[in-house]
């Protein structure tokens, strides 16, 4: 079943007494339990297209549909709340809230919706220990390593239980080992929670662990043939 | 909130600053409170204290009793107007008085003077000694701070370039007229003392500087218009007569308003860099999808917390600074004016958050991909 519905999307942007054509007419969907990577070159559209998929960012015209709901139409708060219910972003830097420890960058998602009940201080905890951060609970972030600062967002990107993950650029600030395990954790992770992933990257060598593979350049999406790690 | 004190708990030493000035502003408008309600007790106390609630003058005084003359005859007529539960005369006279006697050592003092009839609701009560008798004309009751400049029951004090005496019979409390220690005298005592020179009361019978009239309900408009030569006042518009009133308690209301508005910019431009240096957390926030009410709560809790705090301090600190003020400094906190002052500021404080929320909710959430121009 498709969680998220590209009908053709194109985005334009105006610069001075230009337009820029960010995204070109652009169709995709992706279903549960699907993992997919987009791939191009910087200023190729990728992260427009992420934004959009995202709720971050309105299209210029086609259609968007997020979990049966169509988002073209909302207002900024609108979409904050389609944010808060179906995603769960994995941003390049972590962007992890500095003044709260591990277990409170996950309760804070909750926060947001409303009041934390000790079943959410549960669910975070589970979360995190299933992802190794289970000695962790208590630091801040300055006391974390890159890969587990990492693995925290990725743990909070699952905490609102979203139909769609967003990860952009997740592996940029970490070596190859742990670029490896992070994507390996989020490729998991997908499967286990039968979610669906879009991540953003310029790094081929992660792409064995996705699904599908998509390039985008010059605003145009494409699939790609590529060998699926999981398929062998 | 709990997000709010988390981000103050993690960042003391930022925030310790901001409370600091926030601590030592308020510290300064509870002094100055402090300080502008001791002169105005000062200035006007026995004014205030004053059970009535409106005040017949002389026409054209405009409501100081150092400019009018009235008669004390007009007394009979003015309690029987409409709502006019009672009536009773004053009269004021600055004067500076010598401790006359056996004693040796030397004791001067200014005083004013104030003459009432002994028994009238205008007496205070004494807090060690003896009313005033109308049998005893010399018999004056004291405010008591001439007590802690060495005056005693018993002692006479004869007016300086005069040969009026008086003995002091008891003190009272808190009451001071025109910034000098109320000396309460009966009123046909006040009326040797005050028109001593022939000619000085104008011809007035009975004279008088006012007749204070008790009643809620007193039409103080139709009593003016219905008797010559008088004019009546709210009390209040007495006090405001008193001279140097209005001077003195406007110049403190003025410094105060100003440092109200004074820590209301200072926080507001403190949080306001604070919140520009937090575009990119509070843009991550938006992106996960916190609304703009929640992180506007969690600015204004911010703000609060931190404002509550600072001035509960600055409220204990002037407390404890009042303990070692010297005695004669006209320092008097009055705990009303410390909570609205204190309420005051916590408002102002609060609503100056209102530019950091506006700064907010400009932030765009795609600053968390990390490619907004």
């Amino acid at each position: 079943m498709s969680v998220l519905t590209f009908k053709q999307v194109s985005k334009s942007y105006s610069q001075g007494d230009q337009t820029v054509d960010a995204l070109k007419i652009v169709d995709f969907s992706i279903n549960k339990g699907e993992f997919v990577a987009v791939i191009g070159p910087s200023g190729s559209g990728k992260s427009t297209f992420l934004s959009i998929a995202g709720a971050l960012l309105q299209p210029s015209s086609g259609e968007v549909i997020i979990n049966n709901k169509a988002i073209q139409n909302l207002n900024s708060n609108q979409l904050a709340e389609v944010r808060l219910d179906e995603i769960g972003f994995i941003f390049q830097s972590s962007n992890l809230i500095p003044f709260l420890n591990v277990e409170d960058q996950l309760l804070a998602v909750k926060r947001m919706k409303g009041k934390v009940t000790s079943k959410d201080i549960e669910q975070a905890r589970d979360i995190l220990v299933k992802l190794g951060l289970g000695e962790k609970l208590k630091s801040f972030p300055e006391q974390l390593s890159g890969g587990e600062k990492q693995r925290t967002a990725i743990a909070r990107a699952f905490m609102n239980d979203p139909s769609i993950l967003l990860a952009d650029e997740p592996t940029a600030s970490l070596d190859t080992a742990k670029a490896h395990d992070v994507v390996k954790l989020i490729a998991k992770e997908v499967k286990d929670r039968q979610k669906a992933a879009i991540m953003v990257t310029h790094d081929e060598r992660l792409l064995p662990y996705c699904d599908k593979v998509y390039r985008i350049e010059d605003g145009i999406l494409k699939q790609v043939e590529h060998a699926n790690a999981s398929a062998h | 909130m709990y997000l709010a004190f988390k981000e103050l708990q993690h960042g003391k030493s930022r925030f310790t600053m901001i409370a600091i000035i926030t601590i030592l502003i308020s510290w300064l408008v509870f002094i100055l409170s402090g300080l502008g309600n001791g002169l105005s007790t000062l200035a006007a106390a026995t004014m205030k204290n004053v059970d009535a609630q409106y005040v017949v003058f002389e026409e054209g005084s405009r409501a100081s009793m150092s400019r009018s003359i009235i008669s004390a005859d007009l007394v009979e007529e003015l309690s029987k107007q409409d709502n006019v539960n009672g009536a009773a005369v004053m009269g004021q006279l600055p004067a500076t008085v010598i401790r006359t006697g056996d004693n040796e050592e030397v004791l001067k003092t200014d005083i004013t003077i104030i003459g009432i009839e002994p028994g009238s609701f205008l007496e205070p009560t004494t807090i060690e000694g003896m009313p005033l008798d109308s049998g005893n004309n010399n018999g004056v009751i004291v405010n008591d701070t001439l007590k802690d400049e060495g005056f005693s029951i018993g002692d006479t004090l004869t007016i300086e370039g005069s040969k009026e005496q008086f003995t002091i019979v008891g003190f009272v409390s808190n009451e001071t007229y025109n910034h000098l220690p109320s000396v309460f005298a009966t009123m046909e005592k006040w009326r040797t003392t005050s028109f001593a020179a022939p000619g000085s009361d104008k011809d007035v019978a009975n004279p008088v500087n006012a007749i204070m009239l008790q009643g809620k309900d007193i039409e103080a408009d139709q009593i003016q218009a219905s008797f010559k030569g008088i004019e009546v006042v709210s009390k209040q518009a007495a006090v405001r007569g008193m001279p140097g009133y209005i001077e003195e308690s406007g110049t403190i209301t003025m410094m105060l308003v100003f440092l109200l508005i004074i820590s209301a910019c200072i926080l507001a431009v403190f949080f306001y860099v604070l919140t520009l240096q937090k575009t990119n957390q509070l843009g991550v926030m938006k992106a996960l999808g916190a609304s703009q009410s929640f992180l506007s709560k969690m600015i204004v809790s911010q703000v609060f917390i931190l404002s509550l705090g600072s001035i509960i301090i600055g409220i204990i600190i002037t407390y404890l600074t009042a303990l070692v003020f010297p005695a004669g400094m006209p320092f008097d906190l009055d705990t009303k004016l410390v909570i609205i002052y204190g309420l005051s500021l916590l408002i102002i404080c609060t609503l100056s958050s209102v530019l950091s929320i506006k700064k907010m909710k400009k932030i765009d959430p795609l600053i968390a991909i990390g490619r907004v121009e």
